[in-house]
């Protein structure tokens, strides 16, 4: 199965949030749901702090946690992409999916008793085009295509300080990894 | 805002618009809109051509793409509105701000507005009119910067015999002023971006462009660190554009930066030797420069009153040493020392400036100092070098446009009452007491009796709120004109629901060097908004006026004299030449008068693509290094200043602050305490007690907001909570903790917000997103909206422009208010 996914340069990101928003916008989403997200891990002491952003959507893991615990198969994975897909006429709003996932990405809209979650912009991606997020990045922080070609162009890192073990669900997501978010540096 | 299926497939029918992003948030991007049967399905940014780093998309942000939120949020104006309490003169006064809202017609609307200004006029004179000629630009829009919109009040009050203005520059500092004064500038003061790309170390001082110059501008940096440019920040925030760009930050307090530098240029001067440490520039000293040394002074001038000699402590006895700095600044005198040499003995330094540290009170040298010290290492005008002012849309691009809209052809009309412009530190103390300055022992008496707000947000977005508010409530009478509820809305008697740029004809919109935009009109006016025009004009007649003198120029023809003298820079930097061929069939379709023109590319490709860019390659024709011809041969190419040289002794300068009746300065760059900066949080300075209000207090440009604009807007108060931020070691003795609310309290006000404890600030010093909406609280007096300025006073000093950055306040924990800060859940 082609798998598509997103790189992420933690290096360049400047914390600006368009891609939170372009989600927002392409999923017309209300106060407090996601379909990529921006949260900032601040450390060190002055004069010498840090700080990194990381934005996060649905990893599109290729172990999806939130498929298995779907009991009415309203999760799958896409054929043509690996994108974790949402069929809501399956869905009867058990939530396990929800608890599921490791990266809070799949979350209830409870006004509309339904999943948002990135689907990965399938309509624009199936049109040819970018996902919302990634088209509009000012620092061109993030980047999205098939996993293979990312890899060979960013590296394989995945794993960082902030971030569940990759192991747990082999998510989709590539980093440039911050120096002070480096895994060697947890604990 | 109608909330839409976002599952469901886009109509047929649906097309993308470009869209005016019309702020003045420092930066300006392509921004198009989904629309189908005249509904916003969404947004997107450029994806007009390919993205490289030499040619990038002219990508918008957060703001940008929440804009349909703002265009089209729950709380816009969409009929006229009264306060209840109202009465002709005013009735309760007090009610002003707290008062209920009644909707009422346009007609009742304007008949009163009419009525009140004929009133007033006939019982006071024009001089009892308070109204700004092209403020409204600036806050809540930039309305009118392409289309000569934003001032049509003023043009109608003009025509009725005129209205009392106010002056006084909110971004630029004392740069406003001083930077032309000295030679340098105050815009577009460094080299562009493909030059920068040579400069081997990059020193971004008070620069933060992640969060005040929206676009490309750190991307453009992040293009130079990859080119192995070195990084430093001085600034009191390890700020996000340090994050990804800084190798070494340097901590200082606000408004100490002269200080700094005086340390630095002590460093050079006491520990150069031409022969075997060479620091100083003497060639470009003694070729570029007037008043460094008692052997270089303009015609007529004191030698004693040199920069070498006060640097040195000569007849003051005060040398400016790195000791002497450190004690102001907070840097370390080793870590000032190592400052002023590394740029002293780097070839290639670009000393990058930004206004913030210029928006400081008495802060007139400040521009000078540091050119000085530019000077003094020569990084000026020359490939890789440049010291000066880069900022805003020319955000790491300075140099001329090279692509440029054609004039509109609108004639303003004068105001007939030029000679009554108050300073914008003593407007409302000119309402409360009758009294203002205007110059030098010039204090003159004055009657306001109304105030007319175009759409802008004057109230809020300067210095000394509480005394605004003060100002609203004794007046006979306050309109408003806008789109949402802002505060110089709330504080009216009667608010006029105007449209936005989504609502209006096309204009052409500059950006930076490099585009050029067109927006179109992408949906009907909301409710019963008006543009400006139509108001002024409607107005105009009520008062026996001719409408048609007030933007003469119609729509359709305003824009067709942008197209047609749109020009764009040939490709050897040589000229200008037309940007469009316009045919007889697109002047028809513009509903325009005009004559069919060659030009390099179709009407039809701009409209289109929205957007035209220059592309750039290097070693282009574009390069642009700010001084070069003057540093080359300054005789040839002189100045426009007394001497035609870059002026380290400026006469000029210090006769003008002493005309503004304010306060005195030197012709040289000496160190003047601001009033409330570091040493006013002292009791006892001399002997390091603090006093009442011990910490220094600073406002910012923050990414929920383009100044006061969007403030309401969901999506960016949910991105990013606007929270005090605080070091934890000056937080820990007062008690507080994070997600703590705090009573932030200055010389001139409270407010209380949300505080957010980082180590990413230097220790005495909070730091507040400037633009949140004053909210009120009337019963104790504190803004619970955390507006930076009920905080920051107005005080008039030097030029007369906004000290934003000198601010002291004493900060406890607020148990009587205590609310759960808002934060991103991962």
């Amino acid at each position: 199965m082609p798998q598509y996914g997103f790189h992420f340069d933690m290096t360049a990101c400047t914390g600006c949030k368009t891609c939170q928003i372009a989600g927002k916008d392409k999923n017309d989403l209300g106060p407090g749901l996601f379909c990529r997200r921006v949260g900032c891990f601040e450390g060190g002491k002055y004069p010498r702090p840090w700080h990194y952003y990381l934005s996060l959507s649905c990893n599109h893991c290729a172990a999806p946690r939130c498929v298995a615990a779907c009991a009415g198969g309203a999760l799958s994975k896409d054929a043509a992409t690996g994108a974790v897909l949402y069929d809501p006429s399956r869905c009867t709003g058990c939530q396990a999916c929800v608890s599921s996932c490791p990266y809070g990405a799949v979350q209830f809209d409870t006004a509309e008793r339904r999943i948002v979650k990135c689907d990965m912009c399938h309509d624009l991606i199936s049109a040819g085009q970018e996902p919302a997020c990634t088209s509009t990045c000012p620092m061109r922080a993030l980047h999205f295509g098939p996993l293979d070609e990312l890899r060979q162009r960013y590296g394989d890192a995945r794993d960082a300080r902030g971030l569940p073990d990759s192991s747990l669900t082999r998510p989709s997501l590539l980093l440039t990894i911050d120096r002070h978010a480096r895994p060697e540096s947890i604990g | 805002m109608t909330k839409r299926d976002a599952r469901a497939p886009e109509p047929p029918t649906s097309r993308w618009v470009t869209a005016a992003c019309w702020h003045n948030c420092g930066g300006q991007c392509l921004n198009k809109v989904l629309v189908a049967d005249g509904r916003v399905l969404r947004q997107k940014t450029d994806d007009t051509h390919a993205d490289s780093p030499l040619y990038p998309q002219q990508r918008g942000c957060a703001r940008g793409l929440s804009q349909r939120q703002q265009v089209l949020g729950a709380d816009r104006l969409t009929q006229p509105l009264i306060r209840k309490h109202w009465r002709p003169g005013g009735g309760d006064r007090q009610r002003r701000g707290q008062d209920e809202w009644l909707r009422i017609s346009w007609d009742e609307a304007l008949d009163i507005v009419a009525s009140e200004i004929k009133r007033i006029k006939t019982l006071y004179g024009n001089t009892a009119i308070l109204s700004w000629d092209f403020y409204s630009l600036y806050y809540t829009s930039k309305m009118g910067a392409s289309w000569g919109g934003g001032n049509e009040i003023s043009q109608m009050l003009s025509l009725y015999g005129g209205h009392v203005n106010v002056w006084g520059s909110t971004s630029q500092g004392t740069w406003k002023d001083t930077g032309v004064l000295i030679g340098l500038g105050v815009v577009n003061g460094t080299n562009d971006r493909l030059d920068l790309l040579n400069s081997q170390l990059i020193v971004m001082w008070g620069v933060n462009p992640a969060w005040s110059s929206s676009g490309s501008g750190t991307y453009h940096y992040l293009q130079a660190k990859r080119a192995g440019s070195r990084f430093i920040f001085i600034d009191p925030f390890y700020t996000d554009s340090a994050r990804v760009l800084a190798d070494e930050w340097v901590p200082v307090r606000p408004g100490t930066d002269h200080a700094l530098v005086l340390g630095m240029a002590h460093t050079l001067l006491v520990e150069d030797d031409p022969a075997t440490d060479p620091l100083i520039d003497w060639d470009f000293l003694n070729r570029c420069t007037v008043g460094f040394d008692a052997g270089h002074m303009p015609a007529g001038a004191d030698p004693a009153d040199n920069f070498r000699d006060y640097v040195l402590g000569t007849y003051d006895g005060q040398p400016k040493s790195a000791e002497w700095a450190a004690a102001i600044c907070g840097v370390e005198p080793a870590k000032i020392r190592a400052l002023a040499r590394e740029i002293a003995t780097t070839a290639r330094v670009a000393l990058v400036n930004s206004w913030a540290p210029a928006r400081v009170n008495n802060a007139d040298s400040w521009p000078q100092a540091i050119m000085t010290f530019g000077c003094m290492t020569g990084h000026l005008g020359q490939s890789g070098r440049m010291t000066g002012i880069c900022t805003s849309r020319n955000a790491a691009n300075s140099g001329p446009s090279l692509v440029l809209p054609g004039d509109d052809g609108v004639q303003y009309l004068a105001n007939p009452l030029a000679g009554y412009n108050i300073n914008q530190n003593e407007v409302w103390d000119a309402v409360l007491t009758g009294r203002y300055t205007a110059g030098h022992g010039d204090v003159r008496d004055i009657d306001i009796r109304m105030i007319y707000h175009g759409c802008h947000s004057y109230l809020n977005q300067k210095p000394g709120i509480d005394k605004a508010i003060a100002a609203h409530r004794q007046v006979e009478f306050v309109v408003a004109q806008n789109y949402v509820l802002n505060p110089s809305a709330r504080y009216a008697d009667i608010v006029l629901p105007v449209t936005t740029f989504w609502e209006r004809p096309g204009v052409l919109f500059s950006g930076n060097r490099e585009m050029l935009l067109w927006p179109e009109q992408v949906i009907e006016p909301v409710g019963e908004a008006k543009d400006d025009v139509w108001i002024a004009r409607q107005l105009a007649r009520r008062l026996g006026l001719d409408p048609s003198l007030i933007e003469q120029v119609p729509p359709p023809q305003r824009l067709y004299n942008q197209l047609a003298g749109a020009k764009v820079m040939k490709s050897d930097g040589s000229g200008y030449e037309p940007l469009l061929t316009i045919t007889d069939a697109d002047i028809a379709a513009l509903g325009a008068t005009g004559q069919p023109q060659a030009g390099r590319i179709p009407l039809a490709e701009l409209r289109e693509r929205g957007c035209y860019q220059v592309p750039r390659r290097p070693g282009d024709g574009y390069t642009y290094i700010h001084l070069e011809k003057f540093r080359a041969d300054p005789a040839a190419h002189p100045l426009n200043t007394a001497s035609g040289r870059l002026e380290i002794h400026c006469q000029a300068l210090a006769d003008h602050i002493r005309r503004r009746g304010w306060s005195e300065i030197s012709p040289i760059a000496k160190y003047q305490p601001p009033s409330e900066g570091f040493e006013a949080t002292f009791a006892d300075w001399p002997a390091g007690v603090k006093g009442e209000f011990p910490l220094q207090l600073y406002s910012i440009h923050h990414p929920a907001r383009s100044h006061s604009c969007m403030d309401n807007v969901a999506w960016l108060r949910e991105a990013f909570p606007h929270e005090l931020y605080m070091n934890p070691a000056d937080a820990a003795p007062r008690g507080i903790t994070a997600g703590d609310s705090v009573l932030v309290t200055s010389r001139h006000g409270a407010v209380s917000l949300p505080v957010c404890l980082t180590e990413r600030i230097i220790p005495g010093v909070v730091m507040l997103g400037q633009g949140a909406w004053v909210d009120r609280d009337e019963a104790s007096g504190v803004d619970r909206g955390g507006s930076a300025n009920v905080l920051i006073g107005a005080v008039a000093t030097g030029q007369g422009h906004a000290g934003f950055n000198s601010c002291n306040v004493q900060i406890v924990k607020n148990d009587g208010d205590r609310r759960e800060m808002r934060r991103t859940p991962m």
